[in-house]
C-alpha cells in the first residue's frame, strides 16, 4: 500500500503543481461563488436556491469530469517524458502503479469535490439570508420544507387497469368485436385497452372527483408533524386566469383519521405542495386523498373543465426522513462514484493510446456514459422491427452490432441512473440504498473491471517501446 | 574446488525484434546475446549508436522484454520487485519529475524502496551532499541544468544502497569535474565489491574504470574480455623497470642489437589505446556487412550548414577577447561567481553506501596531495589568456549559469 501511496501523493503533486488543477479548482470556484450573483430562478427564494444549487453542482460534475480525464495525462506524460523508465526499475509492481495512479485522481476528485460541496452549501446559506423576500415567512417555509431536506417521496397507488382491459376484452369478445380484424394480437389489444383506462382514470371531469390512495407512509403520525402532497394538473381548456379552483379533502374516517378539506387556487401546469397533519394518516400508514374538481362559476364564466394527472407528472406524498446536509453528502458520493468510474476509464485509455487519443476516447465514454439512456432511446437498437428491416445475409452484421452495443451499454454505466441532482434539488431524499447501487455498480464492479483491464494491458505492455 | 558465485547478470541467447504497427520485423536490435555479469565486476557494454546497448539495458531492466533468449538477474526474472530492489540504475538522460525539487525526488524514489522516512530523509541530504547539489535541493528539479540532473539522477540510483549498478552514459552531459567523480563513484563502489554495468561512449572512461568489456555492433557481441587481454599487443614487449642510468641503457640496446639484431628504442608491450581497438572492431564489423539499424559512419557536413555565418560568434568572441586583453590588471569579478557543484564525491556517503564505518569524516576543502600552489603569472601574455576564458565563459553562459537551461 504504501508504493501505491507514494505514486498517488507523486500524483497529487503533479496535478497541483503543474497547475492543472489550479486550474479546474479556480473554474469550479468562479462558478461557485459567481453563479449566486448571475441566477435568479423564478425570482422566488426557492427558485434562487434551486437554480443555483442546480447548476452549481452540474457544472462542479462536468468540470470535476473533464479534471479526471485531463489528471490521467500524468501516466502518458511519464510514458512519453519517460520518467516511467526510474519508476518501474524502482521495486514497485506494475499494478501498484496503476492503482496508484488511479487513487492519485480519485484523491483529488475527493477533495475538491469536497470544497465544491461545502462551498455550494455556504453559498446556500448566503443566498437564503440575502435574497431579496417576496413573502419572508412563506418564502423561507417553502425552502425550509420543500428544498432544505430531504424528502421520502411515495407515489400514489394505481389501479390494476390491465385488469380492467382484460375483463373489457373478455366482453368485446363474447361480442365478437374482433372476429373479422385482420393481423388481430390479443395482446396489442390488451394493452391498448389498459392504456384507454388509464387515460380515463387521470381525467377529472367537471364536478367530478379521483380518490388517490397512497400506502407504506412509514412517518411519525402526530399532529405537530406535516406530510407534503405535491401534484400538478393540466387542463383541457386553460382558464383565463390560468389558475383552477378544486378541493383536497385528505384523510380516512372509516379507518377513524380526522379529515382535512384544502380548497385550493393554483396555476394550472406548475407542481404545487400542501401540507398536511400526519394524523390524516391511518394506522395502517395508508392515507386517502380526493381531489375534488369544483368548475366553479365566477358571475357567468365557468373555470375548470375536465382536468389531467398525467402520468409523467404524478401524485406524490413526500414527508422528511433526513436533514439537507446528510443529503448533500449523499449526493456527493453518488457524483464521487461516477468520477470513480471515470478515472478508472481514464488511466485504461493512457494504458493503450497515447494521451490525445486516450483523453478524447475518455470524453467520448463520459458523453456516452452521460447520456445513456437518451442514446439507447434515440438509437432503438433492441426494437425487433429493426432487426427485421434488413434481409438475413444482413442480419448476421445487425445481430453483431446489436450485441457489440449491449456489451458497451453493459460495460458503459448509464450516469442518468445515478443522476440525482435533479432530486436533492427538489428536496428529495437520495437514499441510502441509491448510493450503495452506485458504490457496487460504479466502484466495486465496474470500475474495478476496467482498472482491471488496464492493469493487464499495462502488464503487458513495453514501457520503453515507442509508441505513437 | 571453490564455487563460483552465482552472476548477477546471465543472458542467452537475448534476442529483441521491433516491430511495426502489423508486427512484421522492422529492426533487430539485439542478437543471440550471450553475457554474465559476475559479483564484483565493473562491467563495460561497448558500442556505437544503435549497437543494442540501450535496448540491453532495458531488457535487463524488464522495460522491454525480448523476443527469445533468457535474462536471469540474481537468478530471477528483471521483473522481479526483490531484484529490483537490488538494482540501481542511471539512464541515458535523467527522466526526472521537472515540478519535484531534489529532496522530494529522491523522497519519491526512497518511497518505492519503502524505506523509512528517517532514512530516506538521511540518505538523501548525504547524496545531495555527494553530488553537490545540497545547497540547490529546495529547486524543482526542472530548473537544472542537464549536469545537475545527471547528478540527482545518480543520486536516485544510489538511494537504494544498490548491489548492482546499472550506469547507460553516466558522465554524459557533465563538465570534466563532474565526470571525474562519477568515475570515482563507480571506482569506489567497484572497489567495494558492488557489480556494475557501464554502458559508455566515452571510452577512456570505461579503460579506466571497467575490469571486463564487450563491444556490440548491430546488435551482436564483437568482441568480450578482460580490458588488459583485449588491450594487450602480444607481438611486442615491455619491459617496466626502475630508471635506469644511461650506461646501462646503452648496454641493454647493445645486448639486445647483439642478440637479436635489430635496434630497440624501448623495450615494453605497449597497449593500444581502447578508442583504436573499439574503432577497429566496427571498422571490421562495417566491412564485412554487418547490418545495423544505427548510426553509420557520417558523412561530409551539409552544404548549408557550410555556409558561413553572418555574424559569427567567433567575431564577437574576438573582439570582445581583444579589448579585454588591453587591461593590464589581473580582473576580478563584480559580482560573487555562481555557485557550483561540488566536485568531490563525499567520502562519508560512499562510505557509508559501503558499509565502511570508521572513516573520518572530510571537511573543508578536500586535500591537494603533491600539488604545489601556482605562482601568479608574471607577463601579461598569461593574464590575456585567463581573461580570454572568462570572457568566453561569460559569453557562453559559464557553468553556473547552465543550471538555467531547460
Amino acid at each position: 500500500m504504501s508504493r501505491i501511496w507514494a505514486v498517488a501523493r507523486q500524483m497529487i503533486a503533479e496535478g497541483i503543481r503543474m497547475k492543472i488543477a489550479l486550474v479546474f479548482l479556480v473554474l469550479i470556484g468562479a462558478v461557485v461563488l459567481g453563479l449566486p450573483f448571475s441566477v435568479a430562478g423564478d425570482s422566488s427564494l426557492t427558485g434562487a436556491v434551486q437554480s443555483f444549487m442546480s447548476y452549481g453542482l452540474s457544472a462542479t460534475g462536468f468540470l470535476l469530469g473533464l479534471l479526471t480525464i485531463f489528471m490521467s495525462r500524468s501516466l502518458s506524460d511519464e510514458l512519453v517524458h519517460r520518467q516511467i523508465f526510474l519508476v518501474m526499475t524502482k521495486p514497485i509492481q506494475r499494478w501498484q502503479y496503476v492503482v496508484g495512479k488511479w487513487l492519485g485522481i480519485t484523491v483529488l476528485n475527493a477533495v475538491f469535490l469536497s470544497c465544491a460541496g461545502l462551498t455550494i452549501y455556504g453559498m446556500v446559506h448566503y443566498i437564503k439570508r440575502t435574497h431579496p423576500p417576496i413573502d419572508e415567512r412563506y418564502d423561507e417555509a417553502e425552502l425550509n420544507n420543500e428544498v432544505l431536506v430531504a424528502r421520502h417521496a411515495l407515489p400514489a397507488k394505481l389501479p390494476n387497469f390491465m385488469q380492467d382491459a382484460e375483463l373489457e376484452y373478455d366482453r368485446n369478445v363474447e361480442e365478437g368485436m374482433y372476429t373479422d380484424v385482420p393481423g388481430f394480437k390479443p395482446d396489442i389489444e390488451k394493452k391498448r385497452l389498459a392504456k384507454k383506462h388509464e387515460s380515463r382514470w387521470r381525467v377529472v371531469g367537471p364536478r367530478d372527483r379521483r380518490i388517490f390512495e397512497f400506502e407504506n407512509i412509514l412517518w411519525d403520525r402526530t399532529h405537530k408533524n406535516t406530510i407534503q402532497i405535491r401534484y400538478k394538473t393540466e387542463v383541457s381548456q386553460y382558464p383565463p386566469d390560468e389558475i383552477f379552483r378544486a378541493v383536497w379533502r385528505f384523510g380516512d374516517p372509516y379507518k377513524g383519521t380526522p379529515v382535512y378539506d384544502a380548497p385550493v387556487r393554483h396555476v394550472v401546469g406548475r407542481f404545487h405542495t400542501i401540507r398536511v397533519p400526519a394524523d390524516a394518516v391511518a394506522e395502517d400508514h395508508t392515507l386517502l386523498a380526493h381531489f375534488y374538481n369544483q368548475n366553479p362559476f365566477e358571475g357567468e364564466r365557468q373555470f375548470n373543465n375536465v382536468m389531467e394527472f398525467r402520468a409523467s407528472d404524478g401524485v406524490e406524498v413526500l414527508f422528511i426522513v433526513g436533514s439537507f446536509e446528510w443529503n448533500l453528502v449523499r449526493l456527493l458520493i453518488l457524483m464521487m462514484c461516477k468520477l470513480v468510474f471515470l478515472a478508472a476509464v481514464s488511466v485504461l485509455m493512457v494504458t493503450v493510446f497515447s494521451f490525445p487519443v486516450a483523453c478524447l476516447t475518455a470524453f467520448t465514454v463520459y458523453i456516452l456514459a452521460a447520456a445513456g439512456s437518451f442514446l439507447g432511446d434515440a438509437l432503438d437498437l433492441e426494437s425487433v422491427d429493426f432487426a427485421s428491416m434488413f434481409s438475413s445475409a444482413k442480419e448476421f452484421l445487425v445481430q453483431s452490432i446489436m450485441h457489440a452495443y449491449n456489451l458497451l451499454q453493459w460495460i458503459i454505466p448509464d450516469f442518468g441512473r445515478f443522476d440525482a441532482v435533479e432530486t436533492f434539488v427538489n428536496g428529495r431524499n437520495v437514499s441510502l440504498v441509491w448510493v450503495l447501487q452506485a458504490t457496487t455498480e460504479l466502484v466495486l464492479v465496474k470500475s474495478l473491471i476496467v482498472l482491471g483491464l488496464a492493469v493487464l494491458l499495462f502488464h503487458r505492455r513495453e514501457v520503453a517501446e515507442v509508441s505513437f | 574446488m571453490v564455487e563460483r558465485a552465482l552472476p548477477v547478470v546471465q543472458t542467452a541467447g537475448l534476442c529483441k525484434t521491433f516491430r511495426d504497427f502489423w508486427r512484421r520485423p522492422r529492426v533487430e536490435a539485439v542478437k543471440d546475446l550471450n553475457l554474465e555479469i559476475h559479483p564484483g565486476e565493473v562491467f563495460g557494454l561497448l558500442g556505437p549508436n544503435g549497437s543494442g546497448k540501450t535496448t540491453t539495458i532495458k531488457m535487463l531492466l524488464g522495460l522491454l522484454y525480448p523476443t527469445s533468449g533468457r535474462i536471469s538477474l540474481f537468478g530471477k526474472a528483471p521483473t522481479d520487485v526483490a531484484v529490483k530492489a537490488r538494482i540501481g540504475f542511471l539512464p541515458e538522460e535523467s527522466y526526472l519529475y521537472r515540478f519535484l525539487v531534489a529532496h522530494e525526488t529522491l523522497d519519491y524514489y526512497g518511497r518505492l524502496f519503502r524505506l523509512p522516512s528517517r532514512i530516506r530523509r538521511d540518505r538523501s541530504e548525504r547524496l545531495l551532499d555527494m553530488v553537490g547539489l545540497r545547497h540547490e535541493a529546495r529547486r524543482p528539479v526542472g530548473e537544472y541544468s542537464k549536469g545537475m540532473a545527471r547528478r540527482i539522477g545518480l543520486a536516485q540510483a544510489l538511494i537504494n544502497d544498490p548491489e548492482f549498478l546499472i550506469l547507460d552514459e553516466p558522465t554524459s552531459g557533465l563538465d570534466p569535474i563532474g565526470a571525474r567523480q562519477i568515475k570515482d563513484v563507480i571506482r569506489e563502489l567497484g572497489n567495494k565489491g558492488k557489480t556494475i554495468l557501464l554502458s559508455s561512449h566515452v571510452l577512456a572512461d570505461v579503460e579506466d574504470v571497467c575490469d571486463r568489456v564487450t563491444i556490440l555492433y548491430g546488435g551482436q557481441q564483437r568482441a568480450a574480455g578482460d580490458i588488459s587481454d583485449l588491450l594487450c599487443q602480444r607481438d611486442v614487449t615491455q619491459i617496466t623497470t626502475p630508471p635506469l642510468s644511461e650506461e646501462t641503457m646503452v648496454e641493454l640496446k647493445a645486448l639486445i642489437r647483439r642478440l637479436e639484431q635489430r635496434d630497440v628504442l624501448s623495450v615494453s608491450h605497449p597497449r593500444v589505446k581502447l578508442e583504436d581497438f573499439f574503432l577497429r572492431i566496427v571498422e571490421e564489423a562495417q566491412a564485412a556487412n554487418i547490418r545495423t539499424s544505427g548510426a553509420r559512419r557520417g558523412g561530409q557536413v551539409p552544404e548549408f550548414l557550410q555556409k558561413p555565418t553572418e555574424t559569427a560568434t567567433h567575431d564577437v568572441v574576438e573582439s570582445l577577447v581583444e579589448a579585454s586583453s588591453r587591461k593590464t590588471q589581473p580582473l576580478t569579478p563584480l559580482e560573487p561567481p555562481p555557485r557550483r557543484a561540488r566536485p568531490e564525491p563525499s567520502r562519508e556517503v560512499l562510505d557509508e553506501l559501503l558499509g565502511r564505518k570508521d572513516t573520518p569524516i572530510l571537511r573543508g576543502p578536500p586535500p591537494m596531495g603533491d600539488l604545489e600552489p601556482v605562482p601568479p603569472p608574471a607577463d601579461h601574455s598569461n593574464i590575456k589568456k585567463a581573461a580570454d576564458r572568462s570572457v568566453i565563459d561569460d559569453l557562453l553562459g559559464g557553468d553556473g549559469r547552465k543550471k538555467h537551461e531547460k
